[in-house]
């Protein structure tokens, strides 16, 4: 923003030598404000301007001299071509312009990355054939700030800034900006042709929803931060940017609602983001790994998703959405242990069924988390536990099993994990062949062959089947994992340490914090108006605060009266 | 990670330790629902009934094997005498799904206290089974039948008491706290169920006898075995066990069959409250014996007009003098004949006067059968069924 201001002080410098009859396709800068709260399109602009501003201020903290850009045109691309190993998709397109020619330029810009088209329409056309149609009364001349002029009058692009030195630039060049060099000069203008090949907006594959939008997260980032400004229109959805890795420089944004969400949590998301030092970041998996707040721990403490009405939802609550440039997967926290357990349709659906789905998916959780422990307790150290008809029926699958019931569960259960996998590696079009190994050949041939019992195949089956209603796949990962411990404590020790492994699971989980907030809250620390949305969602009338401990600042969230039918009725009177 | 490193090695001497010790898989186990206690040359002779679950459950019909299997073995006590059974059996008795403990008429008569030490101490024995007495006959016989319907013979002496005591109110199940509580308390005195084979024994105990659509033998839940202390003294009557289950409060729902004008008229009974209640005035103990019923008619046999609220009052008359027979059945019965006080009168005087009860308690036994007893009884007949009149 710094850079933009003084652009805008020269400019104003500038302005009386402006010609009136100049033909220019924007206005000028005039003043910042205005173009600030332009439009749609200069909100991005304005975003991109001021990540620009962001990058090249820390970059600008150790310019050394060698780094300045030399005044020869000639020298200059030598540089950068010797610099970029003469790399094929680095274009040097080199002109001449002025009334006479009289200054040489060139545009870089990488193949691919940027717009041709763009370029040509808005940069080329424009000083090498306008300037001289327009029969300007402008003159050129090496004393006068020439990149200032032309960016004021003849670069009709949206996007243009300065660049002082050859970090800058190649960090300009490298994300798909065009560099525009003109001989004689101390700097360059960066101009903004990004627009690369991308996926476009897709429907999430990972959260599907029967009901709700339908479009998800992009790879593209910008992408990514236009569908959550799309969905919240309000000047307090601040955007901040960062670049991570060393090598891939990627773009990290932290969107959140400025006085809406926690400082503190802000303070350290920006203060863990900004502490990694890593080569690459190439998913948010891997930006994941580096901020979150605990490591050895079965359980996720950074919440992700495709979905931006989920994200979006949570920014709304007060969290911080994290977008990682390269990936769909958008990350948000704080992360609390019942959001794992929630889908952004629980919003869209009647309240009275959303909160039935949620406890039906607390109840799925245990099951997946402990049904072969149970299992394998009840069988082996408390059959006096089963009514006796069930006994019997069990002990009569068991009459000629080989194994012990915790081998014989180990057995299928990995079976299970090893099948799960290869559906997920397999490519889509032999995908379905695994499901007719899987559920024909190994349940049922596994059962006629007497390796394990049918009761077994039906454990796996419930527990399979519970862990695929947890909506989010890390969550259902670390129950997958945590039920082969439970299933050895099980097997040692019978109900008791089924007991003592919950006791000690639950006490790991009140030690957790995602940012800072208990992980296990509202339920741990119990909090009772958060109970409003943690197990049981109530009608939206009256969800009216943001979750305590995360949406502290604006807590109130709506007024909305109960929806009363006495109200139409009268206004149905009157009319 | 000095926390992770101590975790890891945590886990890894959990295979160390000597646990397991009380695993048993599901085909280790000898699953025992049914014991039966006899006595033989002044060893206690155990029978125990063996579940094969393989053909118990098996949706296929598959070899000629039977259910249930019994294993017989003597000891000096119980428990030894239920480790040598592991002489025949091939897997370890587990105990803890057993319906029904038998005692054989002998051993009833001989005291069951030193019987029920055992049961209730080990720690495998749930205290949800049935305590049932072998009339006239050794409890292992009782084992030894198969029976239709349910193929595990224990379990249709389980259901049938269930199913009897809730429906016909002449049986009454026990269960093992009932009976200790009633065997150690003075001024009560237990019943237990009374069970006894029916037929000739040795087609019982083959599978022959399910082959047939009518059952040559065939176990029946009849009568009640009246104790005095831990020792039987006597058997109950079907009207005396009904008027025992009066008392006691423990009739859900009941038949009763009255006379009428030319014919019969039977009564279902339901919402059957009795009490029992104590005084002691000069030290002299008295007993009040009320009992509440509200009944539907159930069939009609003769040619009364139910339209007519006398004919139902003169009905309602007729089930009191009807239930009042049965409670003074049970009562002389046990006041003059057992001596034994199964009707819990001690408990309703002890409930009703400490103080007196302290110096009765003493000499109950001689005050027991001396007892004056009063009755106070009301029947409500309060529906009619589908119709009014009868075809007749």
């Amino acid at each position: 923003m710094k850079k933009l201001s003084d652009w805008v002080k020269e400019s104003k410098k500038n302005k009386k030598k402006k010609p009136s009859d100049f033909v220019t396709r924007f206005e000028p800068v005039g003043d910042s404000k205005s173009n600030q709260t332009d439009n749609g399109d200069s909100i991005s602009s304005e975003t991109i301007q001021s990540n620009n501003s962001n990058s090249n201020q820390q970059q600008q903290d150790t310019p050394s001299n060698s780094d300045s850009i030399l005044p020869s045109l000639k020298t200059t691309l030598d540089s950068i071509k010797e610099t970029i190993g003469k790399s094929t998709d680095i274009v040097f397109r080199e002109f001449e312009f002025g009334q006479n020619g009289e200054f040489k330029a060139a545009v870089v810009f990488t193949d691919g990355l940027a717009q041709k088209y763009f370029l040509n329409d808005s940069v080329i056309k424009p000083l090498m054939v306008d300037i001289r149609e327009a029969n300007s009364n402008i003159t050129f001349s090496h004393s006068t700030d020439i990149l200032t002029l032309l960016k004021n009058h003849t670069l009709s692009t949206a996007e243009v800034s300065k660049a002082k030195t050859m970090t800058e630039i190649y960090d300009a060049l490298l994300v798909g900006e065009s560099i525009f060099l003109v001989d004689g000069l101390k700097e360059a203008a960066v101009i903004g042709t990004r627009h690369w090949e991308g996926r476009g907006v897709q429907e999430p594959s990972s959260q599907t929803v029967v009901r709700g939008p339908k479009d998800g997260f992009s790879e593209t980032l910008r992408i990514n931060t236009a569908l959550l400004r799309r969905r919240i229109k309000d000047p307090s959805l601040w955007i901040e940017s960062f670049y991570v890795g060393k090598k891939t420089k990627t773009e990290v944004a932290i969107v959140y609602l400025k006085g809406v969400a926690t400082e503190s949590v802000l303070k350290e998301v920006r203060k863990r983001i900004k502490r990694i030092d890593v080569d690459s970041i190439l998913e948010s998996g891997q930006l994941e790994e580096l901020i979150q707040d605990e490591t050895y721990t079965p359980f996720p403490t950074v919440y992700n998703s495709e979905r931006p009405d989920g994200i979006a939802g949570g920014i709304l609550e007060g969290r911080v959405a994290i977008i990682v440039d390269g990936t769909p997967f958008v990350l948000l926290v704080p992360a609390l242990f019942v959001q794992f357990l929630q889908s952004p349709e629980d919003y869209y659906q009647r309240s009275d069924i959303a909160s039935l789905i949620r406890m039906l998916r607390f109840i799925s959780f245990l099951l997946a988390l402990l049904v072969p422990s149970a299992y394998i307790a009840v069988t082996t150290f408390h059959q006096e536990m089963l009514p006796t008809t069930l006994l019997v029926s069990l002990a009569s699958q068991r009459e000629g099993s080989p194994f012990p019931a915790f081998v014989e569960a180990l057995l299928m259960e990995v079976t299970f994990e090893i099948l799960r996998e290869a559906g997920i590696r397999l490519p889509r079009a032999v995908g379905s062949a695994i499901s007719i190994v899987g559920a024909l050949v190994l349940g049922q041939a596994a059962v006629e062959a007497g390796l394990v019992s049918a009761a077994m195949v039906i454990v796996v089956s419930l527990t399979a089947i519970s862990s695929f209603v947890i909506p989010q796949y890390n969550m259902s990962i670390s129950i997958r994992m945590l039920r082969f411990g439970f299933m050895f404590l099980a097997a040692s020790f019978g109900l008791l340490g089924i007991i003592v492994g919950i006791i000690i699971l639950v006490l790991h989980m009140c030690s957790l914090r995602s940012f800072g907030i208990p992980y296990l809250s509202p339920m741990g620390p119990f909090n009772a108006a958060g109970q409003q949305d943690a197990i049981i969602r109530l009608p939206q009338w009256k969800l009216f605060s943001r979750p305590r401990l995360i949406g502290q600042k604006d807590k109130h969230r709506e007024e909305t009266p109960a929806p009363s039918p006495n109200i139409n009725m009268d206004e149905n009177k009157e009319n | 990670m000095k926390m992770l490193k101590c975790f890891v090695i945590l886990v890894l001497l959990i295979p160390l330790l000597t646990s397991c010790w009380s695993r048993k898989e599901l085909n280790e186990l000898a699953i025992t629902t049914g014991l039966a206690i006899d006595k033989q040359d002044n060893q206690y002779l155990i029978t125990a009934q063996i579940l094969n679950p393989s053909e118990i459950a098996s949706s296929q019909q598959t070899s000629a094997r039977l259910p249930v299997a019994t294993f017989t073995r003597t000891g000096q006590t119980i428990f030894e005498a239920l480790r040598n059974l592991t002489h025949e059996s091939p897997r370890r008795l587990y105990l803890s799904h057993v319906r029904m403990v038998i005692f054989g008429e002998e051993v009833a008569k001989d005291g069951i206290q030193e019987v029920l030490d055992f049961i209730s101490r080990d720690h495998e024995m749930r205290t949800d089974f049935y305590i049932a007495v072998a009339k006239g006959q050794e409890g292992r016989d009782l084992l030894k039948v198969l029976t239709p319907l349910e193929k595990i013979p224990t379990m249709k002496m389980f259901n049938s008491i269930e199913t009897a005591g809730g429906n016909i109110a002449t049986v009454k199940g026990v269960h093992l706290d009932e009976l200790i509580t009633k065997v150690i308390t003075k001024g009560i005195n237990p019943v237990i169920t009374g069970l006894y084979v029916k037929g000739p024994k040795d087609i019982g105990n083959d599978l022959s006898n399910v082959k047939k659509v009518d059952t040559p033998t065939t176990i029946q839940t009849d009568y009640l075995a009246a104790f005095k202390d831990d020792k039987l003294v006597g058997w109950l009557t079907r009207d005396e066990s009904k008027g025992l289950k009066y008392i006691e409060n423990d009739v859900t729902n009941t038949i009763i069959t009255i006379p009428c004008e030319d014919g019969k008229v039977s009564i279902e009974l339901y919402n059957v409250t009795g009490s029992v209640e104590g005084s002691v005035s000069n030290g002299t103990p008295k007993i009040t014996i009320s009992l509440e019923s509200e009944g539907i008619l159930g069939e009609a046999q003769c040619q009364i007009d139910l339209t007519k609220p006398e004919t139902i009052e003169e009905l309602n008359k007729k089930i009191e003098e009807n239930q009042k027979e049965k409670l003074q059945k049970v009562v002389a019965r046990s006041q003059k004949d057992l001596k034994s006080d199964i009707l819990s009168f001690g408990e309703a005087i002890h409930r009703a006067d400490p103080k007196a009860w302290k110096t009765l308690k003493e000499k109950w036994d001689d005050e027991f059968p001396n007892v004056e007893v009063e009755y106070k009884i009301k029947a409500d007949i309060r529906r009619l069924g589908t119709i009014s009149e009868s075809f007749q």
